[in-house]
């Protein structure tokens, strides 16, 4: 292959990894900006929920050998858990300071890691899904199975959530809410089940990302969320706290980032570090991020 | 009547012993080990090893006739948390010997508090070299990452034959100083390093730098990290077609990498110093009863932390529980009968000299491939 065509495919193909992260981080991010826009928490236990997604996903799977109901499945219960953490935890401190309802998502979430190791075990899980779908290449450019089922399930969602919140008079009724609860409460909207709603979409999305990444990287551990925790944190942001739109640039951004950098550059410093330098990059010029308002 | 009698004296002599093995004040050692956190896999792995040692001695009598009870403290890797706990084994608790079954951060942090109490530490497999500069009472029976490193780079120049390299290197002390051990000995015979890249603990997506190291297609790819690092990088090597040979080290020595690499694992070759194939009965026997007894295969951290406690009982065994002629009968252990090998001894600094172990997975499991013990590779510095 001469060298102008090699170097054409090594860029293709890294176009194709860093969007598979992508896609991860903005399934994660997502649930993370809608929390924030509903209630202007920081609901950092939510990568406590999308730790759960993934061991709820591989429970699932044990039982019905099919990924897609597994997926469902732990989508499912994830959501239920968000209702249940948004009921129990935070309604009683959503007119205290915000540090509180803060303090307590961190504690919700260390308990949810040691939880899991008590009741699973310190040790990495392997979620051994066996792909007969052989990959595609074009010339050398490879997208795997697993990189298929990622693009194909964040699509899929991400249509599913468009349609959702646009379309829909629940979602009508979730906008509301979220530009000004205190408005859309006195119209008559009911604030409490819109609320629920959203925690439910946040955490199914949250479910649906632990389930991908577990068969992705095929590892499922209890600590699997500490990463994702301040990443989506420095990915909504960028994309503008509350941002929907924001917040899918975001990820894709910092998942091609990462990509090139490391993959072209070979800086030196961590790859989790690059997050929040393309956070500061983007900051410098837009305070709001991406997509916010002011 | 005769018969009778000498019958009963035996039979109340081997009982008295035995309640005497029962109330003898028993030997108190102390270990800590992460097993909380996200090190919770390998300190469980070595508290479990090191428990069935603390059986094994106390099945056969103890030492000396006493109990050995074992005081387990979980330092959750934590640096302030394991200075606590090297308080409380020293005046608390009482210990007449320490076995660290933790990472380099906690056993780096208590080696100058035990060293100063006088209490000997033997560490397990914590891999900071500044452990052993404590002072005479730390000793260390892992090897150093610069002489496993050495190791791994004989492997690849002069056992695989590699020529050109590319090194993939965890972004601590443990991977720094593998990675300068590999550079010294491949570049010795004619190696030549075209690609290296350092990653950080938890990285889980390789892809971009695989990417990379297809288009520079060299003979071997050289990784350092843990097994779920390791197994990640693996598998996603294969999954990109990248068709070179994979060579790790100690950090991929768990059932967990077989586990989670799963075909991919299929012929790589890793640098150890547990030897599964190991002909001795006592290696087979500890393989099967850590099997039975954890449904699980034992991996290197166990093996090592195992090995640590022994040197200790072996040395209480020789030289009785006062702290200081434990520390010497430590010091001068000869050919010790490891399940990690030969030790041959301990060197002036504490650092243990014994062979590098060669391992190669065959059908899903760790077998014997070779094993380095050229004392121009093994032979820890002095200083």
């Amino acid at each position: 292959m001469p060298l102008q065509g090699k170097v054409i495919g090594m860029l293709a193909q890294q176009i194709v990894n860093g969007i598979t992260i992508g896609s991860i981080y903005a399934l994660i991010a997502l649930g993370l900006t809608i929390v924030y826009g509903v209630l202007k928490i920081l609901h950092i236990a939510h990568a406590g929920v999308y730790a759960m997604g993934a061991y709820l996903g591989l429970w699932a799977y044990r039982f019905i050998p099919n990924l897609f109901l597994a997926m469902i499945v732990a989508m499912a219960l994830s959501g239920v858990s968000g209702i249940v953490i948004e009921r129990f935890l935070y309604k009683s401190m959503l007119d205290k300071s915000r540090i509180v309802p803060l303090i307590a998502s961190i504690g919700l979430f260390i308990a949810m890691e040691e939880a899991f190791r008590i009741i699973s075990g310190p040790y990495v899980k392997a979620f051994p899904v066996h792909f007969r779908q052989k990959p595609w290449i074009f010339g050398s450019v490879r997208i795997s199975a697993p990189q298929m089922l990622v693009f194909g399930v964040t699509i899929a969602l991400l249509v599913l959530l468009w349609w959702v919140i646009s379309k829909t008079r629940m979602g009508k009724a979730l906008r509301a809410v979220s530009m000004d609860r205190e408005m859309a409460d006195a119209l008559g909207v009911a604030t409490e089940r819109i609320i629920s709603l959203s925690f439910f979409i946040s955490s199914a999305l949250a479910g649906a990302a632990g389930v991908l990444v577990g068969v992705f990287y095929n590892s499922v551990y209890p600590t699997m969320g500490d990463i994702p925790a301040y990443k989506a944190l420095a990915i909504i942001v960028l994309g503008g706290m509350g941002s929907i739109p924001g917040t899918i640039l975001g990820a894709f951004l910092v998942g091609i980032s990462e990509t090139f950098l490391i993959g072209f550059v070979n800086i030196p410093l961590p790859r989790d570090a690059l997050a929040f330098i393309v956070m500061i990059a983007v900051l410098m010029f837009r305070p709001y991020g991406l997509l916010g308002k002011e | 009547m005769k018969k009778w009698l000498l019958g009963s004296l035996i039979g109340a002599l081997v009982v008295c012993l035995g309640i005497g093995t029962l109330f003898a004040a028993p030997i108190k050692i102390g270990f800590f080990a992460p097993l909380t956190g996200f090190a919770a896999a390998d300190g469980t792995s070595a508290k479990n090893a090191v428990m069935l040692a603390v059986e094994e001695v106390n099945k056969s009598g103890g030492l000396n006739g006493n109990p050995v009870k074992l005081i387990v403290y979980d330092d959750r890797d934590n640096p302030k948390e394991s200075v606590a706990i090297a308080n409380k084994l020293i005046e608390k608790d009482k210990v007449i010997a320490v076995v660290s079954g933790s990472y380099s951060t906690p056993t780096r942090v208590t080696a100058p508090i035990f060293n100063k109490a006088g209490i000997p530490m033997v560490a397990g497999y914590a891999v900071d070299p500044s452990i052993t500069k404590a002072g005479p009472y730390i000793f260390r029976n892992g090897f150093l990452g610069e002489i496993e490193g050495k190791a791994a780079g004989e492997v690849a120049v002069n056992l695989l034959k590699a020529k050109t390299l590319a090194l993939f290197t965890i972004d601590n002390d443990f991977g720094r100083a593998l990675s300068r051990g590999f550079h010294a000995r491949a570049k010795k015979f004619g190696g030549k390093v075209v690609y290296e890249h350092a990653f950080a603990i938890g990285t889980k997506d390789f892809s971009a730098m695989l990417t990379k190291v297809k288009g520079l297609s060299p003979d071997l790819l050289f990784i350092s990290g843990y097994y779920e690092e390791a197994a990640l990088a693996v598998k996603q090597a294969r999954e990109l077609g990248l068709t070179c040979k994979i060579l790790g080290e100690e950090g991929f020595d768990s059932p967990k990498f077989l586990e989670l690499a799963g075909d991919a694992a299929e012929g790589v070759v890793i640098t150890t110093n547990l030897n599964r194939d190991d002909p001795r009965p006592f290696v087979q026997d500890f393989i099967k009863q850590y099997k039975a007894k954890y449904g699980m295969e034992p991996d290197m951290v166990g093996a090592s932390s195992y090995d640590a406690f022994m040197i200790v009982a072996n040395a209480i065994r020789k030289a009785g529980t006062n702290p200081k002629a434990i520390r010497d009968a430590i010091a001068s252990t000869k050919n010790f009968d490891g399940l990690t090998g030969l030790i041959k001894h301990f060197n002036k600094i504490g650092e243990v000299m014994k062979p590098v172990q060669v391992q190669v997975v065959k059908n899903g499991a760790f077998h014997y491939y070779g094993v380095i013990s050229d004392p121009e590779i093994i032979t820890p510095p002095e200083k």
